[in-house]
């Protein structure tokens, strides 16, 4: 008889992550990740109805966890500074941490499952991250501009800095170790050019 | 324990739209199954089943039957 065994589900998971953080999702197959965990095709399909089934899920959870961590002390009626940094905090713990996460990040934004993602993600995070976007608006501390501009110069100087540091690399392939220091000096950049 | 017996599982040859629909319209009819998918985005073109009453072997000779290859996926 086969049964449901719970550990077997999150080595599944977590395998599908791994594999597709390095391999993309070109090449991910069921009869892989059987194998790379040890189990048969048939226990993969007990679980799941087929790929897509699986990789929606591991999009939708993965998209919900990502949310949660992204609110981790955040407070939406923070100042701006205070409230800018809670979420680069969250975001660099998250990436810097787990390397195969950001990479598999990378992945889910370039595939089919990326609107399941987003839309999980911002799902739980999008009230309180508008509300602390219009406050800062609001309050005269940052100037209206469009969301785009916004996000670009908050967050894309971390996201290339982690890139980099997950990679090893910077431009040219000259070997690159992120530090705190180097993370919180961008910080400050982005703040002093964001503040009225 | 919760049991998944009713499970039936088969690697196939049913690798298009097409052959998923010319079987479909021959699963479709049989009243001993609830669902059933074919998974063509994967290199087993898995035929998945779900019958509390139908053997593996059933389904076997019947998509057998409509010219596909099918055996028991273990």
């Amino acid at each position: 008889m086969r049964t449901r065994d719970i550990g077997k589900e999150s080595l599944v998971k977590k395998t599908a992550i791994e594999t597709i953080a390095k391999g993309g999702f070109e090449s991910f197959s069921m009869n892989k990740l059987a194998r790379a965990c040890g189990i048969s095709v048939a226990t993969l399909y007990i679980y799941y109805k087929d790929k897509d089934d699986l990789l929606s899920q591991l999009a939708v959870e993965h998209g919900k966890q990502m949310g949660k961590s992204m609110l981790h002390n955040f407070d939406a009626e923070a100042p701006f500074e205070v409230g800018l940094r809670q979420q680069w905090e969250n975001r660099y713990r998250d990436l810097i941490n787990n390397p195969t996460l950001s990479k598999f990040n990378e992945q889910l934004r370039a595939s089919v499952y990326q609107e399941q993602f987003l839309s999980t993600l911002m799902e739980d995070a999008l009230v309180p991250f508008t509300r602390f976007n219009e406050n800062i608006i609001s309050r005269g501390e940052v100037r209206e501009m469009p969301f785009e501009v916004y996000w670009s110069v908050a967050f894309a100087p971390l996201y290339a800095l982690i890139k980099f540091n997950n990679e090893g690399q910077s431009l040219g392939g000259k070997p690159f170790k992120m530090t705190d220091e180097m993370l919180w000096e961008a910080f400050d950049l982005v703040v002093k050019g964001l503040k009225k | 324990m919760e049991n998944f017996n009713h499970i039936l599982l088969f690697r196939t040859d049913i690798k298009s739209e097409e052959d998923k629909q010319t079987l479909g319209s021959l699963l479709d009819k049989n009243k001993n199954i609830e669902q059933w998918n074919v998974d063509l985005n994967d290199e087993d073109y898995v035929l998945r089943i779900i019958s509390y009453t139908l053997k593996h072997e059933h389904v076997i000779e019947m998509v057998q039957n409509y010219g596909y290859m099918c055996c028991e996926l273990t």
